[in-house]
């Protein structure tokens, strides 16, 4: 056995102990093809899947298939895997900033089988963000195997989210941006390098194994100043539909948490409900790419009502699905509502300006679409790169720029946090590297105590006191029971130095007498958070630490400056 | 040179878990022999630059030195030793001879010392009273000896040494430390004796060494129970 240990510690090899950077460019390689065989894996399947139950779709029960597929989904994760429902981002995001990363070994496959259960059989959701996850958890249990740090694990978690995007979208820079935007949060040189292997690594694996194919190529848009300043009534548009996407998926979130029926039979009426806007709109089944693909290439027989119709009815049937308990992400959904969205503003522009020559509908469904993707991530730069790539087109950056800042701006106002970050801001568990809340956060209480004071009993006099005082080089002095050892209360120097000079109180007064009761206390477990707003409200110092009625230590701001400083330094310096 | 956990963990004056949690987040160096964790000094200098982190090298020093700086009463005074019969008719006589019956101190410290000393009395008397004074210099003669000296010096004739309560003084203590703190520890000590008046009353016997270290060892006996 002892042969075989050193393979398992890669970090001990003579190579990678001059700098750790190669180990994560390697094993971020690895990380990055493994997730795009998961992506491709999912693609396949999905394709087999729907060719499957082509023929199924036209018979009258065929309303029953998104809830078959919902249901079982459910099932398949809360009995079998043991896992909550959702499209798992703001999961893999949590993971980064609580626990260093750290993911499941059954969430690299979990979310793969449940959402392609949901979106093979017609449920309104993409196939993204469960290739995300899976990937995710791919790059946490390689480093976990090769027994690497928190840090380069969490380089390794954002290895396999950019590999994944990039394997599903054939589009490195989108994954790249994606994982360094959305999922970890920290632009530094340390985590983009071994990211962008990745990407690079989960692009070749599709593009050997699928060809290079683009998405949605189409011929080429030329857009004029008039189309970008005709741009900026999309970006409103695709912002109020991000937020109204936002709100209606929490609501139906909610919604669902208040009916008392099983989590399985939750999804099975929600799909079931998609397979009812399915019979009138077959387009909002799905993913929905087909229909992109029509818009894009100009061919979309459908007019201002349809189009808009459907870009409502995609909404309802995307928070249907998601919300009421199927697997899914977002991603395909928003692209989906997006292109509808820019064919409508198409429509609507030809008809109020008949003369004016515009751009093909296309170009506006690819502003749509980036639109939609910023405003609900917030992330413009993942949207741009995005519709950048799988579009396989440079000449409407322009608009797609303007219309990225404006949506994200605009949906910020209304959503203070993006989507997959709205649950961890409003629990304060976002916590991104280098900002207060994560610095406090990694800093314990334990850690900070100052165990110098002594304690004393609430029977001793003033005069032992004094003797007391002589030893101690602090001002506080906690007073307990002699014979249980219960903190009683505080004694402080500045409030009790009148009587420390008259003689005639010395053998009179008892400590018990002189120590303040009410006293502010702090228990070990507690957020150093709230300690620090208590200190501030009240004007202290420093305050007790009492555990169990017992006194360990004070707990004081010169300290927690002390080792704050220490943290950021070494958490901000890399 | 290799360090342990708990040595870095002083090195960088942090707390265990803290150094601990680094070490699970990547965030300090280390170097693992299979499952053994050891750091490097020169590395985590380096680090340590780099991340703008101060090592308290200081701290391990300094608690070397502080237990020396704790002398007996007793030691100092055996060290001074006791002279009787000093010669003198005013303050600044008195200390000329004083400070030429020392023993320990050599020819160009004396002088130092007497101009000291006068500066001193010249600021305030170190006539505490009942007979007693204290003359020392305002500033430690650190490198003009290696131990704190306390020398008792018992006058011919009483002189007025312009005493807080205008008793004329008839012996003195002479008090040279190594450093502020040990002179303010000797000081202390000695003021403890000078305020029981049965040992004024025993000072004014005149004793020998031998006699007067026994009834300070009995001081330092009562006072450490």
């Amino acid at each position: 056995m002892k042969k075989f240990r050193p393979w398992r510690y890669p970090s001990e090899w003579a190579l990678f102990r001059i700098d750790d950077r190669l180990l994560l460019i390697v094993i971020g390689a690895v990380v990055g093809i493994c997730s795009g065989f998961a992506a491709l894996l999912l693609n396949r399947s999905l394709t087999a899947i729907l060719e499957m139950l082509h023929d199924w779709r036209h018979y009258w029960w065929a309303f029953l298939l998104p809830a078959t597929g919902a249901a079982f989904s459910s099932l398949f994760l809360d009995k079998i895997v043991k896992e909550e429902a959702g499209h798992g981002v703001p999961e893999v995001i949590f993971s980064v900033f609580r626990h260093g990363g750290l993911l499941r070994l059954r969430s690299s496959f979990s979310r793969l089988i449940s959402s392609w259960l949901t979106i093979g059989s017609g449920g309104s959701a993409g196939p993204e963000a469960p290739v995300v996850m899976s990937g995710a958890a791919i790059g946490s249990n390689i480093a976990r195997f090769f027994a690497l740090n928190e840090r380069q694990r969490i380089t390794l978690v954002g290895c396999g989210a950019a590999g994944a995007i990039s394997s599903i979208f054939n589009a490195p820079i989108a994954g790249m941006v994606f994982s360094i935007e959305v999922i970890i949060g920290e632009w530094s040189a340390v985590n983009i390098i071994p990211i962008a292997i990745a990407s690079v690594a989960g692009t070749e694996i599709s593009r050997t194994l699928q060809g290079n194919q683009i998405a949605f190529s189409h011929r080429q848009f030329n857009p004029g100043t008039i189309d970008i300043v005709a741009s900026i009534g999309i970006a409103v548009i695709a912002a109020v539909l991000s937020v109204v996407l936002t709100r209606l998926l929490r609501r139906m979130h909610t919604i669902s948490g208040k009916t008392r029926m099983p989590l399985w039979l939750r999804a099975a009426v929600g799909g079931c409900a998609v397979g009812i806007i399915g019979i009138f709109f077959p387009d909002v089944l799905g993913e929905g790419y087909h229909s992109i693909r029509m818009i894009i290439e100009g061919v979309y027989p459908g007019g201002i009502a349809v189009a808009s119709f459907l870009m409502l009815s995609k909404i309802l049937a995307t928070s249907l699905t998601i919300g009421w308990g199927g697997s899914g992400g977002i991603f395909a959904p928003c692209l989906v509502i997006g292109s509808f969205a820019g064919v409508a503003w198409h429509r609507i522009l030809v008809f109020l300006w008949p003369t004016v020559t515009w751009v093909n509908e296309g170009c506006f469904a690819l502003i749509g679409m980036a639109g939609m993707i910023s405003g609900i991530l917030q992330a413009p730069l993942t949207a741009i790169f995005l519709i950048v790539e799988i579009t396989g087109s440079y000449e409407e950056i322009l608009p797609l720029i303007l219309v990225s800042t404006i949506s994200t701006t605009f949906c910020h106002y209304f959503e203070p946090a993006s989507f997959y970050l709205r649950d961890l801001v409003e629990n304060r568990q976002l916590l991104r590297p280098g900002t207060d809340g994560r610095v406090l956060a990694d800093l314990s209480v334990g850690d900070l105590l100052e165990k110098d004071c002594i304690v004393v009993g609430q029977q001793m006099l003033l005069r032992d006191f004094i003797e007391v005082i002589k030893k101690s080089h602090r001002n506080h002095f906690p007073v307990e029971e002699e014979e249980t050892g219960k903190f009683l209360g505080m004694i402080q120097m500045d409030h009790i130095r009148p009587y420390l000079f008259d003689t005639v109180m010395y053998d009179t007064v008892l400590l018990e007498q002189i120590m303040e009761v009410d006293v502010v206390k702090a228990c070990p477990d507690d957020n150093l958070n709230d300690i620090l707003r208590e200190m501030d409200t009240l004007n202290l110092f420093s305050i007790p630490v009492v555990d169990s009625g017992r006194f360990v230590g004070m707990i004081s701001k010169a300290t927690i400056l002390d080792q704050y400083r220490k943290e950021l330094l070494v958490q901000t310096t890399l | 040179m290799r360090l342990s956990l708990q040595e870095t963990a002083k090195l960088l004056d942090l707390p265990m878990g803290m150094v601990e949690r680094w070490i699970r987040q990547g965030r300090i160096p280390i170097n693992k022999i299979g499952e053994d964790c050891y750091f490097k000094k020169a590395v985590l200098e380096k680090w340590a630059l780099t991340h703008n982190l101060s090592l308290s090298k200081m701290r391990a020093d300094q608690q070397e030195t502080e237990p020396i700086t704790t002398v007996s009463l007793r030691s100092a005074m055996d060290f001074g030793g006791v002279s009787h019969q000093i010669q003198g008719k005013n303050i600044k006589e008195v200390l000329e001879a004083v400070v030429s019956r020392n023993t320990f101190l050599h020819e160009t410290n004396k002088k130092l010392l007497l101009e000291r000393l006068i500066e001193r009395e010249n600021l305030t008397s170190t006539g505490i009273g009942n007979g007693v004074a204290i003359p020392h210099p305002r500033v430690p003669l650190q490198e003009a000896i290696q131990q704190p000296a306390i020398s008792t010096c018992f006058l011919e004739k009483p002189i007025d040494f312009q005493a807080m309560d205008g008793k004329p003084v008839f012996v003195l203590f002479l008090l040279i430390s190594t450093s502020m703190k040990t002179h303010l520890h000797l000081l202390s000590g000695l003021s403890l004796c000078l305020r029981n008046s049965s040992f004024i009353t025993f000072l004014h016997s005149r004793p020998d060494q031998n006699s007067l270290m026994e009834r300070i060892a009995m001081f330092e006996h009562a006072d450490s129970l």
